[in-house]
């Protein structure tokens, strides 16, 4: 349709603000608590997404034959800042969306065709199917298994912190295919069909008292043959291709307060809350205040910096601190903020709203420091892929993953 | 200030990297450091001749009129190379003191000389505290028939035995004012120094004789950026510092065997080391930052700049600190360059103030 050499940046800028001039009208504003999990889409958002995706600027970087222009990604990147300008959602999901990226990556001709379109338009109800009670750190340890039976695979096994499962139509699942070769070496990569039988989801109660995770129970669960990503017993190297961009969208900071309770404008929160608090002249109370601040501001001058770097096209080691400096900040924000509280922390309810801040961010902290890697396997990934440090000695690597140990 | 592209300025900073390598490596450091005055006159002379030490002098006085940004990039070496001079007092304090003062007199008559590196000036401010701060100056000046006389003590003065020229804080009957003062002229005593790297001395003012380096404002106004720019260039030092020190840790790591491998794959010394590039990347980005909004004159550069003093100085004593402990017996020894580092480490972090009390100058400047 349109040739990424014949187009210069200056026509395409004028093409997408054209075409945004005609088409966008806004979209009427979510209902209260709608969409926050990011899972539902609304009919007229699903339908704006379908009339980017058939214009072909969902995902320009893609090739022609799937919904893209196949441009670089400096001229991707003058379509995101249009659509950014007049808020218009739905551009750069060759970039954000885990869920397609995959899919054209490593997806059979058959699926890709049935889903990559749906999966633009958010027309389709996606969750993850990774960690198991026995394979948390270690992900490549899965005992969920997919045996195949004629055209189909059928799955047993049981998934936990799975966001979505409830309404998703599809989870990407990683199940072991191959008991008798190393751990990486027998796990396959499937879009396992949720909306059948053998499924059952569970939420899962948290220690924030709330409920954002869901246990996935699966018996003789089936999923066709052509739902299969890449090859039988490569699902590991999949798995990487779909962190990555997983990775690639995170990473934007984490929960505040809950209360919603109005903080100064302005001003730092924790100096706001102290003086609330009538603490702020506590000399002790102000340096806490101080190296939590601090650790707010270094993390992200690093993250400018490395963004900065990455512009330049040198990779910053710096990337990869982001998420274990979020730890600290995390623990140590709901630190302080209890020590302001001193009493007050006490107590919970919406009566105290100061306290469920407090109490809520020093359990929800965990979220960051356990979540999508704990801080200790961040230790070792920095240790080891940043610094070049030896890896441990894995007793477990080169036998047969049914001689593994589990537990 | 003019600034240099960043070409230029990766320029300049390969420049003075490999000027280091060659003369500041560790053997040239501990010569340096068991010398009287505590630096070589001869690598002074080549950092001269480079434009380091005239770096921020404007170019009408011979210098490079550089700023803040290639100040910082510069001293980043200058801390990973843990180099002995009196860059800091001479190069830094007293040269942006000077501009700051805007004296043209004692511009002409100091400045080149500075930015020549054949003048070595030291700032006497600091009292038996050690602290920067108006009230602590315990200098006095009087006057009689036109000639201005000091007493009183400065202490803590950086390279202040190495100084042909001092440029004095003192206080009159109704403000403060900078005096120069001819180091002929004043006891210096030097000061047995933790940090063998560094020099410092204890100066006795009687009745010196001194020459009023007259500014339009208050004589403060003028210190305070001096004393902004030396923390600017500190935090540089302390960040390359920390970094360099991290990076012969985790060299250490990868090639010392213990229980039949490396010591970097155990995870008590991975994590560690984890920990510590946290740290000292912090510490980078803090400076370059409070850098940035020094050269741009931003209203919040008080808050980089505190952030940096703190930061830095807390990124490159832990860095240091661990960095001996993952060495383990090795870096007990004398011979091991870790407490160089660590000696270095504690000495910048009371150089300007402690951390504790930039902690609280930070906070301040958040609530203003």
């Amino acid at each position: 349709m349109v040739d990424a050499n014949a187009i210069t940046d200056d026509a395409l800028r004028e093409d997408v603000r054209a075409w945004l001039a005609d088409n966008w009208k806004g979209l009427p504003k979510a209902l209260p608590g709608a969409g926050g999990a990011g899972w539902g889409a609304s009919a007229e958002l699903k339908a704006w997404l379908r009339t980017v995706v058939d214009a072909r600027w969902a995902a320009p970087r893609w090739p022609t034959e799937w919904y893209g222009r196949g441009l670089s990604d400096a001229q991707a990147r003058i379509i995101e800042r249009e659509f950014a300008k007049v808020g218009a959602p739905g551009a750069g999901q060759d970039r954000t969306n885990l869920w397609a990226n995959t899919l054209l990556a490593k997806g059979t001709p058959a699926l890709k065709a049935k889903l990559i379109g749906l999966l633009l338009c958010s027309d389709v109800g996606m969750c993850l199917l990774y960690s198991e009670p026995g394979a948390g750190s270690d992900l490549a340890g899965i005992r969920t298994r997919a045996d195949r039976q004629g055209d189909n695979f059928v799955v047993n096994g049981q998934k936990v912190w799975t966001s979505g499962a409830a309404t998703a139509d599809y989870g990407m699942l990683i199940a072991r295919t191959d008991w008798d070769v190393p751990k990486h070496m027998g796990i396959s990569f499937i879009f396992l069909p949720m909306k059948q039988p053998g499924i059952e989801v569970r939420p899962l109660r948290q220690i924030t008292d709330e409920s954002h995770f869901n246990e996935v129970f699966i018996t003789d669960a089936i999923a066709p043959v052509e739902n299969l990503l890449g090859e039988l017993n490569t699902g590991w190297s999949v798995l990487q291709t779909a962190l990555a961009y997983e990775r690639s969208v995170m990473g934007e900071g984490a929960r505040g307060p809950r209360s919603g309770a109005a903080e100064a404008r302005g001003e730092e929160p924790l100096i706001a809350l102290a003086r609330e608090a009538g603490v702020l002249g506590d000399p002790v109370l102000r340096q806490d205040i101080a190296r939590v601040i601090a650790y707010k501001r270094l993390n992200a001058l690093n993250t400018a910096r490395a963004k900065a770097d990455l512009a330049q096209g040198t990779s910053s080691p710096v990337m990869s601190l982001g998420k274990l400096a979020m730890s600290r900040i995390l623990h140590e924000e709901a630190r302080v903020r209890t020590a302001i509280l001193g009493a007050g922390s006490l107590l919970e309810g919406p009566e105290h709203p100061r306290a469920e801040d407090a109490n809520f961010l020093t359990l929800n902290a965990y979220f960051t420091s356990i979540g999508g890697g704990t801080d200790q396997i961040q230790r070792n990934i920095i240790g080891e892929r940043v610094l070049g440090l030896p890896k441990e000695p894995e007793v477990d690597r080169d036998i047969p993953f049914r001689q593994v140990r589990g537990g | 200030m003019a600034s240099l592209s960043p070409e230029e300025r990766a320029a300049l900073r390969d420049a003075v990297s490999r000027l280091l390598a060659d003369y500041s490596a560790e053997a040239d450091v501990r010569r340096a450091m068991e010398t009287e005055s505590g630096y070589d006159a001869e690598l002074w002379r080549r950092l001269s001749d480079m434009g380091v030490v005239g770096l921020v002098v404007e170019e009408t006085y011979g210098g490079a009129g550089a700023g803040p940004l290639e100040l910082e990039l510069v001293m980043e070496e200058v801390g990973a190379a843990l180099l002995c001079s009196p860059l800091l007092s001479s190069a830094v304090l007293a040269a942006e003191l000077l501009r700051a003062l805007g004296d043209d007199d004692a511009k002409a008559r100091l400045l080149p000389g500075i930015a020549a590196g054949t003048t070595i000036a030291a700032v006497a401010l600091t009292g038996a505290s050690g602290e920067w701060t108006e009230e602590t100056v315990e200098v006095h000046v009087s006057e009689s028939d036109g000639a201005w006389r000091l007493d009183g003590v400065a202490d803590f003065v950086i390279h202040g035995q190495n100084a042909d020229v001092l440029l004095v804080l003192a206080h009159a009957a109704d403000s403060l004012g900078v005096f120069e003062v001819d180091p002929a002229d004043v006891t210096i005593k030097p000061l047995p120094t933790f940090d063998h790297t560094l020099r410092l001395a204890r100066i006795e003012f009687a009745g010196a004789p001194a020459r009023r380096i007259e500014t339009a404002g208050h004589a403060w106004d003028a210190v305070k950026p001096a004393l902004d720019l030396a923390l600017v260039a500190l935090a540089g030092e302390q960040a390359g510092a920390a970094r360099r020190c991290l990076e012969f840790t985790v060299d250490y790591a990868k090639s010392r065997i213990q229980f039949g491998r490396a010591i970097g794959s155990f995870q008590a010394i991975k994590h560690m080391a984890a920990d510590l590039l946290l740290e000292s990347e912090s510490a980078i980005s803090a400076a370059r930052n409070a850098a940035a909004r020094l050269a741009e004159g931003a209203d919040d550069a008080d808050v980089a700049i505190s952030l940096a003093a703190f930061a830095c100085a807390d990124a490159f004593t832990r860095v240091a600190a661990d960095s001996v402990q993952m060495h383990g017996g090795i870096a007990f020894t004398w011979v091991h360059p870790a407490h160089l580092y660590l000696r270095r480490a504690r000495a910048d972090a009371q150089l300007f103030g402690t951390p504790t009390a930039w902690r609280e100058r930070f906070v301040e400047a958040l609530e203003a």
